[in-house]
C-alpha cells in the first residue's frame, strides 16, 4: 500500500484545488473523480488506514463503481446469488427468497457482498494512483473560514495542522462532527437515526459451514433480511446475514428512539436475533473474530442537508444518503454515487475559478436527476406510514400470515378447502377484512411497483 | 422424533470478549464527556445513553451522572443522538487512535 505522507509538511497549506475529510467510499469516489479531471487532491483519514473506522451491513451495488475502476481487481467477497426477506414472529420463519439464475452470471446483478476494511482501502489506493495524496491518522477537526464565510480550508489535529484548499469534500460519515460543528447541518432527529451491530462470523470447526447451510458453491453469496418480532422486537428495523468469503457477517439495525426505550441493549438484541429458531441453524459454532457498530441515517429526503456551500460539498452517510423500505437496504453505492457528482462538479467549479456554492450547484442538480434522490424521494412516504402501522406490520402480521401458512397446510382429515378457508379468515381478521387487506395493498403499493 | 424441535444453542460471546476482537489504540484522554454534569444528575432519568450504547461505555452510577468507560468506544455516535438533553461531548480521537476495524 501507499505510505501515508507526513502531515506536517507546510507545503500542503495551499497546496491543493480540494481537501476530502474521510477517505470511505464516498470520500474516495470524489477523490478519484476529481483527480482524473486534473485537481490536485488530499484526502485526510481520521483511522490508521482507510477503512479503519467504516463498517456497513453489508452489500455493495457496484454500477457507479465499475465506471470508476475496474471491479474485478477489487477485494469483493461473494456475488449475490439469493435475496431472501423473511418475517419472524418469536417462534416462526415465513419468507421469500429468490434465486434468478442469471445472477449466476457476470456481472451479477452488480451486487457482492464487501468488507470495508480491505475494501476502502484498495478504493483509496486507487484514488492514489490518480494522484491523490493520502494523509491517515489526521483527524480534521474543523472547518476554516474567511472573513466572508466561506469556507477556506480545515483545521487538523497535527501540529500546525491547518490546511488551506478552495474547496472542502466532507465525506465524514454518519456522526458528522465536523459539518454540523460548522453549521452546515443539523445534528439528525434520534428518530432518524438507526443503530446497527454486527458481528463477523467464522466456522473453524465446521468445514464447508457456509456453502452448505446457504447452499452455495463457488463464489454465490446470499443476502438475507428479517422483520418482525423475531428479529428486533417491536422496534422500528430489522436484522440482516450475509455471506462473505471466508465469513459470515450477522446483524441488526432499529432506531435509536425504539432502542431507548423499546428494547434490551443492543448486543442483546443482537444475541436474540442469533438465537432465533430459523437463525440459529445459520449461525451455530461461530466464532466472532469482529464486533462493531455503527449509526446509520434514515431521514429519508426530508433531512438532506444543504449539499453545496461556499468552498465546500457534503456526501455519503454525511448527506445522510441512505435509503432503507424494507426491500432495498442501499448506502453505498449512493455514497459512491454522490462522491462522482460531486467530484465532477468541484472540477468545474475549479475550471471557472469559482468555489461559492452557485457554482458548485451541478453537484444537487445531477444528485436529485440520479437514482440517489429520486429512490429516495420514491419512498420517502413509506417510513411514515410503516411507523403509523408498525404493531400491525412487525408484530400482528407476521404473526397471521405464519398462523395462516400452518393451517394452510395442516395436515389432518379435514378437505383443503376448509383449511383455506380457516387461513384465509385468518389473515383477514387481522387486517379487517376484505376492506382492510384492500387498504393495505394500496397504502404499501408503491413497495414494490 | 423428539416432541420439540430443536434449536441449536448459539453460545454468543460476551460483551467482553466481542470488544476484544476489535483492535484498540487508547489516546490517552477520553473523546467522550458530558457537557453539564448536573443535568445527568438532576434533569435526566431515563438514561438513554446507558441503553442505546452498543459497548457498554456509559455505565450507571450512584450520583446519576454517567461512568464512561471510552476505551470501550466502538465510535457509532449513538450516544449522541440518543441523549435527548444533547449533553454529550463527542470527539473523533485524534492521531489515529481508538477503534481500528480490520473487516468492517
Amino acid at each position: 500500500m501507499t505510505e501515508p505522507t507526513e502531515t506536517t509538511d507546510p507545503n500542503y497549506d495551499g497546496a491543493f484545488d480540494a481537501i476530502v475529510v474521510g477517505a470511505g467510499l464516498a470520500g474516495s469516489a470524489a477523490a478519484i473523480t476529481m483527480a482524473r479531471e486534473g485537481l490536485d487532491v488530499i484526502a485526510i483519514e481520521r483511522g490508521s488506514s482507510p477503512g479503519a473506522k467504516n463498517v456497513f451491513g453489508g452489500v455493495l451495488y457496484t454500477p457507479t463503481l465499475r465506471e470508476l475502476v475496474d471491479v474485478d481487481d477489487a477485494p469483493l467477497e461473494r456475488y449475490v446469488a439469493e435475496k431472501r426477506f423473511s418475517m419472524l414472529t418469536p417462534e416462526d420463519e415465513t419468507a421469500v427468497s429468490m434465486r434468478p439464475g442469471a445472477w449466476h452470471e457476470e456481472p451479477h446483478n452488480d451486487s457482492y457482498t464487501v468488507l470495508r476494511g480491505e475494501f476502502d482501502e484498495w478504493l483509496a489506493e486507487q484514488a492514489v494512483e490518480d494522484g491523490t495524496v493520502l494523509v491517515t491518522e489526521t483527524t480534521v477537526t474543523d472547518l476554516l473560514r474567511d472573513e466572508r464565510g466561506t469556507i477556506v480550508g480545515v483545521d487538523t489535529d497535527r501540529p500546525n495542522g491547518e490546511l488551506r484548499a478552495p474547496i472542502v469534500v466532507l465525506a465524514e460519515g454518519a456522526n458528522s462532527l465536523v459539518t454540523e460543528r460548522a453549521d452546515l447541518k443539523e445534528t439528525a432527529d434520534r428518530s432518524d437515526v438507526a443503530v446497527a451491530v454486527k458481528e463477523v462470523l467464522e466456522f473453524p470447526d465446521t468445514e464447508g459451514a457456509i456453502e452448505q447451510r446457504f447452499r452455495l458453491t463457488d463464489e454465490a453469496g446470499v443476502s438475507y433480511h428479517y422483520f418482525g418480532e423475531g428479529a428486533v422486537g417491536d422496534a422500528f428495523g430489522g436484522g440482516f446475514l450475509y455471506t462473505n468469503e471466508d465469513t459470515v457477517s450477522v446483524g441488526i439495525a432499529y432506531r435509536i428512539s425504539d432502542a431507548v426505550d423499546r428494547q434490551p441493549k443492543p448486543e442483546e438484541t443482537l444475541n436474540a436475533f442469533k438465537s432465533h429458531p430459523a437463525v440459529a441453524p445459520l449461525v451455530r459454532n461461530g466464532r466472532t473474530v469482529e464486533y462493531t457498530a455503527k449509526t446509520i441515517p434514515e431521514g429519508g429526503p426530508d433531512a438532506i442537508p444543504d449539499l453545496v456551500h461556499d468552498g465546500a460539498v457534503v456526501v455519503g452517510d454525511a448527506a445522510g444518503l441512505v435509503l432503507n423500505n424494507g426491500v432495498h437496504l442501499e448506502g453505498t453505492n449512493m455514497a459512491i454515487e454522490s462522491g462522482y457528482h460531486a467530484g465532477r462538479a468541484v472540477a468545474e467549479a475549479i475550471e471557472a475559478g469559482r468555489v461559492d456554492a452557485a457554482a458548485l450547484s451541478s453537484y444537487p442538480e445531477h444528485l436529485e436527476g440520479s437514482f440517489v434522490v429520486r429512490n429516495l424521494e420514491r419512498y420517502g412516504w413509506l417510513m411514515e406510514r410503516a411507523i403509523e402501522d408498525r404493531d400491525l406490520l412487525f408484530a400482528d402480521l407476521p404473526r397471521a400470515i405464519a398462523d395462516a401458512g400452518e393451517e394452510y397446510f395442516r395436515i389432518d382429515r379435514d378437505p383443503k378447502a376448509v383449511h383455506a378457508e380457516n387461513a384465509k379468515e385468518r389473515v383477514l381478521e387481522t387486517v379487517g377484512g376484505w376492506t382492510g387487506a384492500a387498504k393495505l395493498a394500496w397504502r404499501y403499493r408503491k413497495v414494490v411497483s | 422424533m423428539s416432541a420439540q424441535p430443536s434449536v441449536p444453542d448459539v453460545d454468543n460471546a460476551t460483551l467482553e470478549d466481542r470488544l476484544y476482537t476489535v483492535k484498540y489504540e487508547d489516546p490517552g484522554d477520553s473523546h467522550l464527556d458530558v457537557k453539564v454534569p448536573g443535568f445527568c444528575a438532576e434533569r435526566c432519568d431515563t438514561d438513554d445513553c446507558i441503553d442505546v450504547c452498543p459497548a457498554g461505555v456509559w455505565q450507571q452510577t450512584d450520583d446519576g451522572v454517567p461512568q464512561i468507560a471510552y476505551e470501550n468506544c466502538l465510535e457509532c455516535g449513538s450516544c449522541r443522538f440518543a441523549c435527548p438533553l444533547n449533553n454529550v461531548v463527542w470527539e473523533y480521537p485524534e492521531n489515529g487512535a481508538g477503534v481500528t476495524y480490520r473487516h468492517g
